[in-house]
């Protein structure tokens, strides 16, 4: 049995390359049980690859990835039973309304159907994706997509949750209740990790944090050691290397 | 550098001239682009069978004149039903792409149409229609030129004929009605193709040669023919129209694309009145199945493509009817069940990456198998029932029914499983659903493929069936014992399979709608063949089932059921001390294509050095 002990979710040298390129290069991350965890990293630095990697949705070239103790890859039912996911950019039953698919993914986890209906609907009601009640999923906007996919993630009541750039297209009402729901979570002992490219949210609910630049872990750790005296913006820009600034270029724009 | 520090206040469109030529070049980066693997031996494949086509047309205009107008009809025909047969068109460069350019939309659907010039099937019908200026030949030099300009002016109406159908249906199919529409004309024009000769002979005689003759000049592929025979001013008279018909269709195109352009329709859903109806309170395959049911309900490509399959069905022993055949009509049913399984092959392909929830939700592979299987079984089996039924008592051929007894649910249980098993084998990936452009009836994915995978199911499911075929024949009423027995069989273990698969290589699946198919070393697609066998393979997976089916097991069933008229079957023609050897000749030719086809890939890619990677 997993035991709050063990943290949340632990990789250990994961590793996926895609042809030539290594989108993923012994990546280490300890996500400590109870924690808000953000990941940030520049685009293209492996960010959503490691999760993916970690959940269990891409088989890693080489390296190991545990939930509260239960390896993902050799008892992935167990495993899965724990995490809600929100990964991004995938398709969803696409021609169900938000309420069907919640309804039946629920009863395809094993829920009763009451409960399924209870959360259901609590989920459609917070997140307000009840007005769109004949909508199918199809014609959502990107922002409604992020929700109805936050609202799979939640539905099991899962003890950690994995949420790939959960606040993209996101508006800032919604994104003030997701951020209220996910403090809920985590002071109700659940576990978070968010992977995002906007540093002041991270600083705002994160209380670790761990930074990815080419596929690999370039700082990891509490996010007061890893930011220090300044804040996780300029400490980023350090670590992941500063590119050239454009102000040189694209005179043609000042008039 | 003055200039450049203030912002143009000058910008002009682009000249027309200019657009074009970019299109043109945007068209030809694409094609550049996509020509990898699999794609550049179908290109060379089609081109190389296009261009036979074009150069038989041309003989045709030298030694058989009085063909020729039939001849460019059928060219017109592939214009026009060409894009229904892969879904809707395949369209490089979409409208979309330059909704935002300030150019008028009569000025881009030119551009457009620039573009579409710029592709291999446009040169070989240009080829095919050089028939015109040395038919032309046989008028004199003013024939030849004459000729020359209708080559021209009928390519770019066919050309546009095309662009104008494509259009049209990716703006008004929108409805179920109008996709079952698409469906309808889809499945009567596969069935003319595979069919329609037999009420040509019906019609066959004196006295319909004189209206044929005159269909085929008047339609649009024909008025290059009736220039060239008419006398000058009609000639004239007659490319002026042609020219004016090109403008009409560009006028209608422009407006078409512009109305797609601000109609924003995301792949293809229905309207919709009212509440859905409740979910079932029902876990496992049952709640799968419920989903796959309101997908199948909801999703325009699925409506289309069953309607096609149905109608196929439909239309095709009703048009040997039309020459006494009635021994194909009982099988109506049975024909709608293989190609209701043909057209939803791909049936993981088409929902995209949304299996990952499949994957994530612990056990989901089972029920999602089997809901997949349960919901197929419902939407096709209770109409093939009742077109089985039908057909049985329309035709009153008695001898057939313990054949559509036995074989049907031989075959709905084969189609179940097999449906399954190659989704998740042999999955083609396309564009994710929500991410789809505004052609309604176009999954993204590759059309070859899918047609390939198409066909795998059409010789599977058949094939599936056979061991109740075999009980028929030893004991009329065995085969439905045999058919219940392998149908449910099949549907089990097939299903069975497919979701250990699933199981396995579930993530794979997934990364492959996702990302594409990963370049794997240890396993080489036909593009690592040589082309000499690539070209090869290609040919025979898309002629084998000539001599198989329709030259070989068709004329077999005949002779051993003692149906001695002998319709376009080859073996039947012969004197009959060569029909036997002809029939097992036929037969042998078609298996040792597939067996070609499918096993030198096999041992080419087994004897790779670079199969030890994995």
């Amino acid at each position: 049995m997993p035991t709050h002990r063990e943290p949340a979710l632990r990789v250990a040298g994961l590793r996926k390359a895609f042809g030539d390129h290594v989108a993923a290069d012994d990546i280490q991350l300890t996500v400590p049980a109870g924690s808000c965890y953000g990941l940030v990293g520049p685009n293209g630095a492996g960010k959503t690859t490691t999760l993916a990697m970690a959940v269990g949705l891409l088989r890693p070239d080489a390296g190991r990835a545990e939930i509260f103790g239960v390896d993902v890859w050799s008892d992935p039912v167990r495993a899965k039973g724990l995490i809600g996911v929100l990964p991004d950019g995938n398709a969803m039953p696409e021609r169900l309304t938000g309420r069907e698919v919640l309804t039946y993914l629920g009863l395809l986890r094993g829920l009763p159907h009451e409960v399924v209906a209870e959360r259901t609907g609590d989920l459609l009601q917070v997140l307000e994706l009840d007005a769109a009640e004949r909508t199918l999923v199809i014609e959502y906007s990107t922002g409604m997509r992020k929700k109805i996919g936050l609202a799979v993630a939640l539905l099991h009541a899962p003890r950690l949750l994995v949420l790939d750039e959960p606040f993209e297209a996101v508006d800032p009402v919604s994104a003030a209740t997701i951020r209220a729901i996910l403090r809920g979570f985590i002071g109700g002992g659940g576990s978070v990790i968010i992977s995002s490219h906007v540093m002041p949210l991270v600083e705002q609910i994160c209380d670790h944090v761990g930074v990815i630049s080419d596929g690999r872990v370039v700082a990891a750790g509490p996010l007061a050691d890893v930011r220090g005296a300044a804040t996780l913006e300029d400490t980023f820009v350090d670590l992941v290397g500063a590119r050239p600034r454009a102000t040189e270029g694209l005179a043609w724009l000042s008039s | 550098m003055a200039q450049l520090l203030t912002p143009d206040r000058a910008v002009t469109a682009p000249r027309p001239a200019a657009l074009a030529r970019h299109m043109v070049g945007m068209r030809l980066a694409l094609m550049r682009n996509s020509l990898r693997g699999d794609n550049v031996t179908n290109l060379y494949t089609g081109a190389a069978l296009g261009l036979i086509l074009a150069l038989g047309t041309i003989a045709v205009a030298v030694l058989w004149p009085v063909y020729l107008p039939l001849c460019l009809a059928v060219w017109l025909s592939g214009w026009i039903f060409g894009p229904l047969l892969i879904g809707g068109g395949s369209e490089a460069l979409r409208p979309e792409y330059f909704s935002l350019l300030p150019v008028t939309p009569g000025r881009i659907a030119a551009a457009l149409l620039a573009g579409a010039f710029a592709g291999p099937a446009p040169l070989i019908t240009l080829i095919a229609l050089l028939s015109l200026p040395v038919y032309g030949w046989r008028f004199g030099p003013g024939g030849v030129l004459i000729g020359l300009v209708a080559a021209v002016t009928t390519l770019v109406t066919l050309v546009m004929i095309s662009r104008v159908i494509v259009a049209t249906i990716g703006l008004f199919v929108r409805s179920r009605a109008t996709a079952a529409a698409v469906g309808v004309v889809t499945g009567t024009a596969i069935a003319l193709c595979s069919n329609g000769w037999a009420p040509l002979i019906a019609l066959g005689g004196t006295d319909s040669a004189a209206w044929s003759h005159v269909l085929v000049r008047v339609l649009p592929s024909g008025w290059g023919v009736a220039a060239v025979e008419a006398p000058w001013p009609l000639a004239v008279a007659i490319l002026v129209a042609a020219a004016g018909l090109i403008a009409l269709l560009l006028t209608a195109w422009a407006s078409l694309l512009s109305r797609r352009v601000v109609s924003a329709a995301r792949g293809g859903v229905p309207p919709r009145r009212g509440a859905p109806r409740p979910f079932p309170a029902a876990g496992g395959a049952r709640a799968a199945a419920a989903k796959e049911l309101r997908t199948w309900w909801r999703d325009l490509v699925r409506i289309q493509l069953l309607v096609t399959a149905f109608s196929y069905a439909v239309v095709s022993p009703l048009l040997l009817v039309t020459i006494g055949a009635w021994m194909v009509v009982p099988f109506t049913g049975l024909i709608a069940i293989v190609m209701a399984a043909a057209s939803s092959a791909n049936l993981y392909g088409a929902d995209g990456t949304a299996l990952w929830l499949t994957l994530m939700t612990p056990g989901a592979e089972r029920a999602d198998v089997r809901g997949r299987q349960l919901a197929w079984l419902l939407v096709v089996g209770p109409a093939a029932v009742v077109l089985s039924l039908t057909g049985l008592l329309v035709s009153g051929q008695s001898w057939a029914w313990p054949w559509v007894l036995g074989l049907l649910p031989a075959l709905l249980g084969g189609g179940a499983g097999v449906v399954v098993l190659l989704a998740v084998t042999s999955l083609v990936p396309g564009t994710d659903p929500h991410k789809r452009g505004g052609n309604p009836l176009s999954t993204g994915a590759d059309e070859s493929a899918e047609t390939g995978l198409a066909w795998l199911v059409l010789i599977t499911v058949p094939a599936t069936a056979l061991p109740a075929a075999g009980a028929v024949l030893l004991h009329p009423w065995a085969g439905l014992a045999v058919g219940v027995l392998t149908g449910a069989l099949s549907a089990w273990g097939l299903g069975w399979i497919a979701r250990r698969r699933l199981e396995k290589r579930g993530i794979e699946l997934l990364n492959l709608m996702k990302h594409g198919p990963a370049p794997q070393p240890g396993k080489p697609a036909t593009a690592d063949l040589p082309l000499r066998h690539r070209i090869g393979v290609t040919i025979c997976h898309t002629i084998a089932w000539l001599p198989l089916f329709p030259q070989g097991l068709v004329p077999l069933v005949m002779k051993i059921f003692g149906f001695e008229d002998p319709v376009w079957f080859l073996a039947l023609h012969l004197p009959p001390l060569w029909q036997w050897p002809t029939i097992i000749f036929m037969i042998a030719t078609g298996l040792l294509m597939y067996g070609y086809a499918f096993l030198i890939p096999m041992r080419l890619s087994s004897s790779s050095p670079a199969t030890t990677t994995e």
